[in-house]
């Protein structure tokens, strides 16, 4: 007898889901025929909201475009601007973004981790990971009075030095991590469970990958090397020494594994940053905020956020206000066109478990 | 220190040499900008796939210039080999902007036109699936655009909540109840008085 195809709507609001968005599966018994993603749940038309504000005003907005890593944001919001205008950022001010932003992907990887495991049911990962960091959020709140959200990067440099002892701060922070890897380790990237569930799973098409638009960690666990930071070296990534992993065979698991070789690299960077500290100025005065004039131009600049190429571009008139800003996350591509194609033939149960290796994020497919 | 640009201006010789029209210019390391005529967009992104190694879309924008009447679409595609990302760009007739889809080219392409259609109303000839993406049942000039008045529309359509007259405007609310003037120093920050 032959199986009759059902319809099945996976959010809004779903605990499986990273944010609210409808995944409207046909399914036959455990198998998917077809998935469409539908969105929609939190359009803010913020694309919308900074044509009406001045560039500075554009800050706390763009930071919000992502919840889990609003850094990537501004830095891009930042750096495009600075493109545009031709202002120089100092070398400290360098030094903190690469903190700030690899600090970011830390805590957004701390964030993942817990979500992978939350959705094929290991619970205990999710209360580790996200306990740990808080640790990081800590340093955070004390750098720049935020815990979330920080609007601390903004065009000419950051908006406040790094506090007395921060550095000894952070590196303690970080050798906690490199000891709390090990029980990751155990619990999540050497469990048997997670590499049968995981092996296999969700796979993209190595020869297809970059053709369809895929970046970040998916792209790596293809086996395809790009990273942002190496191509198109931005801030201060060209000086530090890293190295970007890469697996084979694009399921759930090369992924999982480049994230967890990129978390001992980000770690690394870390420490590489407090120790190269340079001292000096963290500020290039921008003039008079309320009647900053950008010149006429537009510039697109990316920058390698925990999820992928996140790029920014802007387009400004001479006015007051920008005449067009576009964030690019990689969710627009992985959580779209991407899910819907992988999810073919996948069982029900990996949605949640596909989703969340591709790091989708609905706030940034909507803006 | 003089920066070496061999890449990109062998890649700009390349354009160049095959379509005459286009403007071609290389604003800094690893980006070549190309300014094209509309008809011209198909082609150009075929050749730059397919015979240059383009193979990455890293984005595509829209900008809407309401004064000169026009609509420009920016297509940003990489070459991971080089690594040099091209900017494309098109202007479309404001009036009636149409051109044809590009989905054959990269399937998330799909996406990023049922967006831009419904946010800028471009229509996409052949594209066959332009369907609501974020909006729904969306009446009346695409949001996006320059003329769409913001505030007017949030005016017509949303209404506050009975009681909750009074609590929209913070500092009007503060100095009615107070009885005192706002000060002058506050009044300067606000965006409706640079205008």
């Amino acid at each position: 007898m032959r199986e009759k195809e059902t319809t099945i709507y996976l959010g809004p609001q779903h605990p499986g889901i990273t944010g609210n968005m409808m995944v409207k599966l046909k399914v036959t018994g455990d198998t998917i025929v077809s998935a469409e993603t539908h969105v929609g749940y939190l359009h803010r038309a913020f694309e919308k909201l900074m044509e009406a504000r001045t560039w500075l005003q554009c800050f706390p907005i763009v930071c919000r475009i992502c919840v889990p890593e609003p850094d990537p944001n501004e830095e891009n919001l930042s750096r495009v601007i600075e493109e545009i205008e031709g202002r120089e950022v100092p070398e400290r001010a360098k030094y903190i973004r690469v903190l700030v932003l690899e600090l970011s992907r830390l805590a957004t990887y701390l964030l993942w981790m817990g979500g992978q495991s939350g959705s094929m049911g290991l619970y205990t990962m999710p209360q580790w990971t996200v306990g740990d960091r808080d640790y990081i959020l800590d340093l955070f709140e004390q750098l720049t009075g935020g815990r979330v959200y920080h609007m601390y990067i903004w065009p000419g440099g950051v908006r406040r030095d790094l506090p007395e002892g921060f550095g000894d701060k952070v590196l303690k922070v970080m050798d906690y991590l490199e000891k709390r890897l090990k029980d990751y380790d155990d619990l999540l990237f050497n469990n048997a469970l997670f590499y049968k569930r995981a092996k296999g799973v969700g796979v993209i098409d190595k020869a297809k990958a970059q053709e369809w638009g895929v970046v970040g960690a998916p792209l790596r666990g293809c086996g395809i090397k790009h990273d942002v930071r190496i191509d198109e070296p931005y801030e201060v990534y060209d000086k530090l020494n890293f190295i970007v992993p890469t697996y084979e065979g694009g399921d759930v698991w090369a992924r999982a594994m480049v994230r967890r070789q990129e978390f001992e690299q980000s770690i690394s960077i870390v420490r590489q940053v407090i120790e190269n500290m340079p001292g000096g100025d963290f500020y290039n005065k921008i003039p008079n905020p309320l009647n900053w004039r950008v010149p006429p131009g537009d510039a697109y600049v990316k920058t390698e956020s925990a999820r992928g190429e996140f790029g920014y571009y802007a387009v400004s008139d001479g006015s007051l206000k920008p005449r067009r800003v576009h964030a690019r996350g990689p969710a627009y591509v992985h959580g779209v066109s991407l899910l819907e194609r992988i999810l073919q033939g996948a069982n029900i149960a990996d949605v949640s478990f596909i989703m969340n290796s591709l790091g989708t994020c609905p706030p940034e497919i909507e803006r | 220190m003089e920066v070496k640009l061999q890449v990109e201006n062998e890649i700009l010789d390349k354009i160049k040499h095959t379509f005459h029209s286009a403007e071609v210019s290389i604003p800094r390391k690893q980006r070549v900008e190309v300014k094209l005529r509309n008809d011209l967009i198909h082609p150009f992104l075929a050749y730059l796939k397919d015979t240059l190694g383009f193979k990455h879309l890293s984005h595509i924008s829209t900008v809407d210039w309401l004064e000169e009447n026009e609509i420009e679409l920016v297509y940003i595609v990489m070459n991971y080999d080089n690594l040099v990302e091209v900017i494309a760009k098109i202007r479309l007739d404001r009036e009636k902007p149409e051109i044809p889809t590009l989905r054959e080219f990269w399937p998330q392409i799909e996406t990023y036109e049922r967006e831009i259609h419904e946010m800028y109303g471009v229509n996409f000839l052949g594209h066959g699936n332009l369907t609501d993406f974020i909006l729904e049942d969306w009446e009346g000039i695409p949001p996006m655009r320059r003329d769409f008045d913001t505030v007017k529309y949030a005016k017509e359509t949303y209404f506050n909540r009975p009681g909750r007259e009074d609590a929209q405007d913070v500092r009007t609310t503060i100095t009615k109840k107070s009885g005192e003037e706002i000060p002058e120093l506050a009044k300067v920050y606000s965006v409706r008085h640079l205008e």
